[in-house]
């Protein structure tokens, strides 16, 4: 599928931001099942020098710095990515199982598992418990193939959690989320990485966007798509598999992917240092994803 | 031969010889217990030297390090006497065939350590081909994901290593641990080195040491060779600032290898280069050797709560457009779990095993480890693996038995996070203690510099002994002594040709260097009003001290008059001005408080402080008779309270309390003028001074000629007034006895020929001002400041004294008048300059919360 994303972000500030130093991840990156084809950055004002790279993730980070004064900050990042579905044939009844995957995780030896190793570590924002272990416990019979138990865990953070705009903040602790059952994609992913984590089953935070269809009949309304945020999973000697929370489901052409790392803080869409700007800066982000 | 106790009876006081332990194992005998020849040498010196020139050499050294500002700690309270660096006499030996195999070992490992870096933030292969668990690396703080694929040129990544060892329990070095983010120390070595080749000179020319000078060479071109960009490469030095503990070191190195020493916000990132804010504007930096810890120098990308950062550094870095050394993210390095597994590492990097031996270690996120971690902590060091943790180093057998098992739960907690290593005794060094040479547990830090396609490891190094025989701490935080590491040639033709006394000589110093970061001008800004305003107040209160204290008595009116000018000139109202008239009566504790108290800001003492403060600041452009007049100020102030509070001060006489304060300051602004260069620096401080006497006689001129009041008072406000700008003399001589006001005011404001005059101080402001750098432009307008003290300058020249003198309704209206305009065009001159100089930071702030990070 091939598709154009709009990403628009604007910061009003209070007071006047004398100069800017900032980090954007915004750009999609190229993965098995996806490739850039183009992207442009637009920044008003215009940055005074700006540079574009891959992180230690592989993700791509665009660098800028603004030396003139300026109230209002505007971000345009567009992008043209060709997306495909996942590995081919994923049969979630056949393949490692959980115990398994955990031997030959421990046991391992090829480079493959011991980089995924590094996703099993805690991170900035997430910290497994023992509550959370218990929570996922019962979708991981050891026997079971541990892509079926991944989306058994999906289906229950589904079931189970109501998506609620505006129950939680950047800054809600996983315990809350797992005490109050409420969240947006974002308190799923963490939840569900947390999970499997605890379990001994690496997992990834990935960042990106998801089409939406309009209602039959109806025209799509442009802006009001929204940037998305799901999870990859290892399973030793068969690969990262990509898990949505939020939608019930395994991850599909619908989802296009801009980043990914350990956990949000990796990959926020944009931090940095401004100078003077006052207080509360009032934040306004739009998103268009539109089929080519 | 070892001393047995009942010889030891028998000695003359005067003897000095070593009292070996017997037990312990020690550096100066041999496995046959007979004492080595090089120490047998170095004994018998100290035997002839005896005792009592011995201790005349400790205090001549401590001068040395005291006047050379040679300080470990400085309490963040600035007037608390900082920490001296504390050097023993004894030097350690090691004989120049012994080091060749040390110093072999130590190259070897640098070039480890060198290649492990370039892995860690490159294929990281060790964790691909299983050498390292993921875990070890990945777990740990100190892994810097940011600064992966980051590059300095040449073919070293690693530019300092810096190494812990101590002798083994046979007898071999072994080490403990090593430094890679921003290794101290060096300098320290250096000062050493200095203070030993001056205290014991014939000593330390006889032993035949290796010499210390070529080391920094190196270290200095090293540096220069990483810059971008090969025409006048700047390098600094990144400080984390004044209060850190070892920025004598920082400030030393900036004056030995002639660098510019800057803090964070001296440092700006513009247009993809790295800057440093100067009076001539930004001029770009090429080379930044930081002792600020990697995590905290790039708020963007790396911890964005960091005030010691300067925001982009690392894409910059990144860009190969600045070289930092040690490259960000090498901290990794000082990551402990990675010694359990450095056999492996090096035989996968280097193809075979270290010769130099390295302490084990016990990782507790391993399981086998981490049992026998849990059942062994009497025999060991538990250390958690990143240095910035809250805990430092625990001996698991000085702890309670409630403390080991709280420690073992906060281990299997974080398992990862701990490792363990077997508590060493370290090798004996006799140290000299309270008149005996004692045995003391040592430890040597090695540096490595990268050094054409190898390493250059210094000749020696800085070693620490323990407060104790039996210390198993050995830290400067713990209050070890350090040692110079003499390496003794064999040969006496190779201790490299250099001259006999090691002295500093700075390295070249180049012709920008004229231009220091602005913040070190606002601070010899600051240092010059402070200093003149601590002044000022001080010579006021010593007068009126002498007034109230004097055979005549004064009369009440007066009394209040010198009294409230004390209030005002010190800026500490209401005080006197209250309208409380028992204060007056009994004005004792006041004046103290206006003296003493840190906590009153128009204070002498808080005065002092601050200048104590920007003297620190910009500590590397004082010169080191500055700072011994500076540590006088110090020691002046801690004096202070003894004299005052003793009552003795107080009751009988207490402006001889205050002398010795005004003497130092007075030797302060004379060395200010005797021997600064006139460079900016010298300039803005001097202005600083200027601008604040200025202000100052403005306050006392008021405060004592403007009231009108009976001859017999204004005799003694007028005589008050001259002897506290030291004019009474001059004046005597001029108008014989008798005290007139127009005749005062004459001297004290108009007659250039006296320095403390009001119209002198400001014709020396216009001088400067028009000397002060400034952007071309073709128009003939004034600046604005120049502007503001021609006004000045004219306002006094025009005034006329009988105008001056003439008195109305109580008081001499047109004086006060005049006076209120000047005190304004003096502010106003302040602001201009402040605006137009110096640095304005604007508060910086997140752009999104990262509450997350620093869990």
């Amino acid at each position: 599928m091939r598709y154009r994303v709009k990403h628009i972000t604007e910061y009003l500030y209070s007071g006047r931001v004398s100069h800017c130093y900032n980090l954007a991840h915004m750009i999609p990156r190229t993965t098995l099942r996806q490739t850039r084809l183009n992207n442009s950055m637009k920044i008003s004002p215009v940055a005074a020098h700006s540079t574009t790279r891959e992180d230690y993730f592989g993700n791509i980070a665009h660098h800028f710095e603004i030396q003139r004064p300026h109230n209002k900050l505007v971000i345009t990042a567009t992008s043209e990515v060709e997306t495909g579905p996942q590995h081919t044939a994923i049969n979630l009844d056949f393949g490692t199982t959980c115990e398994q995957a955990r031997d030959l995780l421990n046991n391992a030896t090829q480079p493959d598992s011991l980089l995924a190793r590094e996703f099993l570590i805690d991170s900035s924002m997430i910290k497994p418990s023992d509550e959370l272990r218990d929570f996922a416990a019962p979708s991981f019979e050891k026997d079971r193939p541990l892509l079926s138990a991944v989306m058994d865990l999906t289906s229950r953070i589904f079931r189970e959690f109501t998506y609620s705009p505006q129950s939680t903040t950047i800054a809600t602790p996983l315990e809350e989320v797992l005490k109050t059952r409420k969240g947006v994609c974002q308190d799923f992913a963490h939840l569900q990485i947390a999970c499997l984590r605890a379990l001994g089953f690496p997992a990834k935070y990935v960042s990106g966007y998801l089409e939406t269809l309009p209602p039959p009949g109806k025209e799509k309304l442009v802006g009001a798509d929204a940037s998305h945020a799901w999870i990859s999973v290892y399973s030793p000697s068969e690969g990262w598999f990509e898990f949505d929370p939020t939608n019930d489901c395994l991850v599909s052409e619908q989802h296009i992917i801009t980043a990914w790392g350990r956990d949000f803080y990796d990959v926020t869409p944009l931090k940095g240092v401004i100078f003077g700007g006052g207080k509360s800066p009032a934040l306004n982000v739009s998103v268009d994803v539109a089929r080519l | 031969m070892i001393q047995s106790s009942s010889q030891v009876s028998t000695l003359q006081p005067e003897e000095l010889v070593y009292r070996p332990s017997g037990s312990l194992r020690d550096e100066v005998f041999d496995a046959e217990g007979k004492t080595k020849a090089h120490w047998e040498q170095l004994l018998n010196s100290f035997h002839a030297i005896g005792r009592t020139t011995f201790e005349d050499r400790i205090n001549k050294a401590r001068r040395i390090l005291r006047d050379d500002g040679a300080t470990y700690n400085i309490y963040s309270d600035p007037s608390a006497p900082s920490n001296t660096w504390e050097l023993d006499l004894v030097p350690s030996l090691i004989s120049s065939s012994e080091w060749a195999t040390i110093e072999s070992g130590l190259q070897e490992r640098a070039e480890l350590f060198n290649l492990l870096l370039k892995d860690i933030y490159g294929p990281r292969n060790l964790i691909r081909h299983g050498v390292i668990p993921p875990e070890a690396l990945f777990s740990h703080k100190g892994f810097l994901r940011a600064c992966h694929g980051i590059q300095l040129p040449g073919e070293h990544q690693l530019i300092l290593h810096a190494v812990d060892l101590i002798r083994g329990a046979d007898g071999n070095m072994c080490v403990l641990t090593d430094r890679t983010q921003s290794p101290s120390g060096a300098g320290y070595a250096l000062e050493n080195r200095t203070v030993m080749s001056r205290v014991l000179p014939s000593l330390f020319r006889n032993s035949q040491v290796h010499r210390l000078a070529s080391f920094f060479q190196q270290m200095r071109a090293k540096l220069v060779s990483l810059s971008p960009n090969q025409e006048q490469p700047r390098v600094v030095i990144l400080t984390p600032g004044a209060h850190n503990e070892t920025y004598f070191e920082h400030a030393y190195f900036a004056n030995y290898m002639g660098l510019h020493l800057v803090q964070s916000g001296d440092l700006i990132v513009r247009n993809g280069y790295v800057w440093m804010k100067t009076l001539d504007g930004l001029s770009r930096v090429d080379v930044i050797l930081r002792r600020v810890d990697d995590l905290f120098c790039d708020p963007v990308e790396l911890r964005s709560d960091s005030q010691l950062g300067v925001p982009n550094l690392l894409d910059v870095a990144r860009s190969g457009r600045v070289a930092i050394a040690n490259p960000l993210g090498s901290g990794i390095l000082e990551n402990p779990v990675l010694l359990k597994f450095l056999p492996g590492i090096s035989k996968a990097l280097l193809g075979r095993e270290l010769r130099l031996q390295t302490v084990d270690n016990y990782w507790c996120g391993d399981p086998q480890d981490l049992d026998y971690v849990l059942n062994h902590l009497d025999t060991l060091v538990i250390k958690p693996t990143f240095r910035g943790a809250d805990m430092g180093s625990v001996s698991g057998r000085h702890l309670t038995r409630q403390q080991q098992q709280d420690l073992r739960d906060q281990i299997q907690q974080q398992p990862m996070q701990f490792v363990a290593q077997p508590l060493l005794e370290a090798g004996q060094l006799p140290t000299y203690n309270k008149g005996q040479l004692l045995p003391r547990p040592a430890l040597l830090r090695s540096f490595a510099v990268a050094h054409s396609g190898s390493y250059s490891i210094m000749p020696g190094g800085l070693t620490r002994v323990g407060v104790k025989e039996t210390s198993v701490e050995i830290s400067n935080q713990s209050g070890a002594q350090s040692k110079d590491t003499w390496i003794i040639s064999s040969e006496p033709h190779d201790t490299g040709a250099m001259p006999a006394d090691e002295a500093p000589v700075s390295l070249v110093r180049e012709a920008d260097l004229i231009s220091f970061p602005s913040r070190v001008v606002e601070n010899l800004f600051w240092m010059g009003r402070y200093a003149e305003r601590a002044e000022a107040s001080l010579r006021l209160l010593r007068t009126v001290f002498m007034m109230l204290n004097g055979e005549e008595p004064v009369s009440d009116n007066c009394r209040r008059l010198l009294l409230q000018s004390v209030t005002s000139v010190t800026a500490t109202q209401p005080g006197f001005t209250s309208g409380n008239d028992a204060l007056i009566q009994e004005p004792e504790k006041e004046l103290l408080r206006v003296v003493a108290d840190s906590n009153s800001s128009g204070s002498v003492r808080s005065n002092l402080n601050a200048m104590l403060y920007c003297a620190d600041e910009s500590k590397e452009l004082l010169s080191s008779d500055t700072l011994r007049v500076i540590n006088d100020i110090r020691d002046g102030l801690t004096e202070l309270d003894t004299d005052l509070l003793s009552g003795v001060g107080m009751a009988s006489a207490p402006e001889e309390a205050l002398d010795p304060l005004v003497t130092a300051l007075m030797a302060l602004s004379g060395l200010a003028h005797e021997s600064m260069t006139r460079d900016f620096g010298w300039r803005f401080m001097d202005i600083g001074r200027r601008l604040e006497r200025a202000l100052q006689t403005t306050t006392i001129i008021r405060c004592l000629v403007v009231p009108e009041t009976p001859e017999t008072d204004q005799n003694v406000l007028l005589q008050t007034l001259l002897l506290s700008l030291e004019g009474l003399i001059s004046y005597r001589r001029r108008y014989r006895a008798r005290m007139g006001v127009q005749s005062t005011l004459d001297l004290v404001m108009m007659d250039t020929s006296n320095p403390r005059s009001l119209l002198h101080q400001l014709e020396q402001l216009s001088h400067h001002i028009r000397e002060l750098p400034r952007a071309p432009d073709n128009r003939h307008e004034l600046p604005p400041e120049e502007r503001a003290t021609l006004q000045a300058e004219t306002l006094v020249k025009l005034s006329l004294l009988t105008e001056l003198s003439a008195r109305e309704d109580g008081e001499r209206t047109q004086l006060k008048q005049m006076l209120i305009t000047l005190k304004k065009s003096l502010n106003t001159i302040s602001d201009l300059i402040s605006d137009k100089y110096f640095d304005h930071r604007e508060t910086s702030q997140q752009l999104v919360s990262s509450i997350w990070e620093n869990n």
